[in-house]
């Protein structure tokens, strides 16, 4: 799944077509392949993330907050959405369903439990729907004013005071979680914050101190991950052998698991491991190379112009005399 | 930059701007815009837009895509010229250069209306969010907009009078805003298009790919000559000038080369990435890749290189108008179809006023082109001054002729102030004789 070279070898080529003919004479072309050099040491002092990096980078979010939601244990009642709207102070709107088959995630939805088409003796399955606090957040590397960011302590925070609402997130999100206030005039986004103001002070998220079956457990992504291969470990007839989040897009801090495929439940599957900005770092990390090899090139082209220019200035100018 | 030596002259002898009916139906669809404009403003986006948290972009932000494609006519004009020292394209640069600076200047415009806190926009001059391509998108579009306004004061100063040390700055500047200005479109150009790479399972792999910044810049670029030829031929009907079919052939030549990697580019992604058999698959999407491709830019690459068409007029034109569609046609699969299965919404289906909005820019567009065309120097001399006076004498354009021959502009004087005639369209009014053949 890693992304090959080809980008970079790709850009500089169309550094070069746009550039126009290219070099022609020996010395240009040596100054040229200088400029090349140059190029290739910026790109090599902003290395892309290896495999092994990721890793570590995994490992050293295993003290982060996270929820482990089983959706084995979830009768759909609906506590954890009461409790999170009474928290953050989000309003209950008709036309924003937060259960039922057709809750979705919306701007007074920061989370919500949607009733699946599964049934299993007669029982549906819930599912539990909220952010997932990604280890690498694709909509943290989408902000470019960094309103959405990944707090030290782990959760994906918003700042709706630096927002401009381009509502790229909302693109970017790989699980389809920011939301837009379509119907505010200056629109904010609206996710779920994992309670930050809570967790920071120790306590566990909203959702999970009112749920009553335990279907939603607050912990350390750590603890969450050992508790779910536990758990898995204990009944290997009930669960299916996935943990949602654990591999997903460079792994979350909101795990899932349940005893009917994700797929099936309406979960976005087949997503890559490897984290969703790193495709686009992939590319952007070559921007100063490609930036200085083409500035460059354009200087010398500017440059050999005005020689041109000037020569046929002078030899205009000696016809006239000439004349 | 000399005054005296330019070719260029403005259409009109003195200012002024002629109100023809289409005219007053563009400055109608404008106002309708500012209307919804100001709804927009005070509702949100919710109201004249059908946007949700399943399409968070898509028919404004298709327009900015395709918009800013088209108006790297400017830039890639300007490098060819400028950069590699083609001068005899030099008499469609200005043109070029003007349909890039409104091109831009709309897409800022719905850029700026497309946020939910637009007011914030000053922010990521303070705030760099670096790892977004937005942020690249947002410092190179803002950035070549500014130099692109630098730009037109090299056409506004040998109009209007401006202080010397105005005059001596410019030309003291003049390298590095060139230079500058063929920088920043390479970036923003690849940046509309690498947008989409953080889509990566979202988007279809029929048009997400590694490559989308090489194919964005490619036909930001091959498209130029396109969109040259469709002005050109707008400047040749109203104001009856007569074609330079040399240039614009070499022109479109020269671009259907680069349509040509493309091409390549894009059936080596596709071939690398084991794409193929799903482009020939007959699936609805498959298939409609493939007319991207075949239709849209062979069949015009292929017109390009036949020299029967580049020698006519319509020849160009049809070929350019199909290879413009084909950058539009693009980026609509890469923004609506390629996201509909992900969205999971269906197709999207835009309000009305979204609609006008973009109508409402494009006419922007072009009324502002008619106005700095006929009040500022960017249209070249005709070569033949003959020529100038035959749609004067034919009578179906008044318009054009007077320009440069100051002994003539005793009569054109006296026929401004004839009541004009039955107003028609100038796009839809007959041919002067020796207009676009």
């Amino acid at each position: 799944m890693t992304p090959d070279t080809l980008p970079s070898r790709g850009r500089q080529d169309g550094a070069r077509s746009s550039a126009g003919d290219g070099p022609s004479d020996p010395s240009r072309r040596r100054f040229l392949a200088g400029a090349a050099a140059v190029a290739a040491g910026t790109v090599v002092g902003m290395p892309a993330a290896s495999a092994q990096d990721r890793r570590r980078e995994r490992d050293r979010h295993a003290d982060d907050p996270g929820l482990l939601i089983d959706l084995t244990r979830c009768i759909g009642c609906g506590s954890c959405v009461a409790a999170c709207k009474l928290d953050h102070g989000l309003a209950w709107r008709e036309d924003q369903p937060s259960l039922g088959p057709d809750a979705d995630l919306a701007s007074s939805n920061w989370s919500v439990v949607r009733t699946s088409d599964v049934r299993i003796g007669g029982v549906p399955r819930y599912v539990k729907t909220q952010c997932m606090h990604c280890i690498d957040p694709a909509c943290v590397s989408a902000c470019f004013v960094k309103a959405l960011q990944k707090s030290p302590e782990g959760p994906v925070v918003y700042d709706g005071d630096r927002c401009v609402g381009c509502r790229y997130c909302l693109l970017a999100c790989p699980f389809g979680v920011p939301t837009f206030e379509w119907d505010e005039t200056f629109g904010r986004v609206q996710k779920c914050d994992l309670c930050a103001s809570r967790t920071s002070r120790g306590l566990p998220t909203a959702c999970a101190e009112a749920c009553p079956t335990g279907a939603v457990t607050f912990g350390t992504r750590g603890n969450l991950l050992s508790e779910a291969h536990r758990r898995m470990a204990a009944h290997p007839d009930r669960y299916v052998d996935h943990i949602y989040g654990e591999h997903e897009v460079g792994g979350t801090s909101v795990l899932y698991i349940s005893d009917v495929s994700f797929e099936e439940l309406g979960f976005r599957t087949g997503l890559p491991e490897v984290p969703i900005p790193e495709f686009t770092w992939e590319i952007s990390r070559l921007i100063p190379a490609v930036a200085a090899g083409l500035a460059t090139t354009l200087v010398v082209l500017w440059h050999r112009r005005q020689e041109v220019l000037r020569a046929r200035e002078r030899s205009a100018s000696m016809t006239e005399v000439a004349e | 930059m000399n005054a005296t030596e330019t070719p260029f002259r403005p259409v009109n002898t003195g200012w002024g701007f002629r109100m023809t009916r289409f005219r007053v139906f563009l400055l109608g669809i404008l106002g309708l815009t500012a209307g919804i404009v100001a709804y927009r403003l005070i509702v949100g986006l919710g109201g004249p837009t059908n946007l949700s948290d399943e399409w968070p972009w898509a028919l404004w932000t298709w327009w900015k895509l395709t918009g800013v494609a088209l108006a790297g006519a400017g830039y890639s004009t300007m490098v060819i010229v400028h950069f590699v020292g083609r001068d005899s394209w030099k008499d469609v640069e200005r043109g070029a250069f003007l349909t890039s600076l409104l091109g831009y200047l709309m897409v800022c415009a719905a850029l700026l209306l497309d946020l939910g806190q637009w007011y914030n926009a000053w922010r990521p001059i303070f705030s760099w969010g670096y790892h977004s391509v937005m942020f690249e998108l947002y410092w190179c579009i803002g950035g070549y907009t500014v130099v692109q306004l630098v730009e037109f004061l090299y056409i506004f100063e040998e109009r209007v009078h401006v202080p010397r040390s105005m005059r001596w700055t410019l030309k003291k500047i003049y390298g590095p805003v060139l230079i500058v200005g063929a920088l920043l479109p390479v970036f923003h150009q690849s940046a509309l298009c690498t947008l989409y790479v953080i889509a990566k399972g979202r988007l279809d792999p029929l048009w997400w790919s590694m490559l989308l910044p090489l194919f964005a810049v490619l036909t930001s670029f091959f498209i130029g000559p396109s969109v040259v030829t469709v002005e050109n031929h707008v400047t040749a009907r109203v104001y009856g000038r007569r074609l330079n079919l040399p240039v614009l052939g070499e022109m479109v030549h020269a671009s259907a080369f680069v349509m040509m990697a493309y091409l390549v580019l894009r059936l080596g992604d596709y071939w690398a990435r084991g794409m193929l058999p799903e482009l020939f698959s007959g699936s609805p999407l498959g298939t409609l890749a493939l007319i991207e491709l075949a239709v849209f830019v062979a069949l015009p690459m292929l017109l390009f290189l036949n020299p029967g068409v580049r020698a006519t007029s319509r020849g160009l034109l049809w070929a350019s108008g199909l290879a413009i569609a084909g950058i539009a046609l693009n980026r609509f699969n890469i923004v609506i179809v390629g996201m509909m299965e992900s969205t999971g919404a269906g197709l999207y289906v835009p309000h009305w006023m979204e609609v006008v909005f973009v109508l409402g820019l494009a006419a922007f567009v072009a009324l502002a082109y008619l106005f700095i065309v006929e009040n500022f120097p960017i249209l070249p001399l005709p070569e033949d001054p003959t020529d100038s006076t035959r749609p004067l004498a034919s009578g179906t354009d008044e318009r054009g002729a007077t320009h440069g021959h100051p002994q003539r502009s005793g009569t054109a004087a006296r026929r401004e102030r004839v009541p004009p005639q039955p107003a028609t369209p100038p796009a839809a009014r007959p041919r002067a004789p020796v207009s676009a053949r």
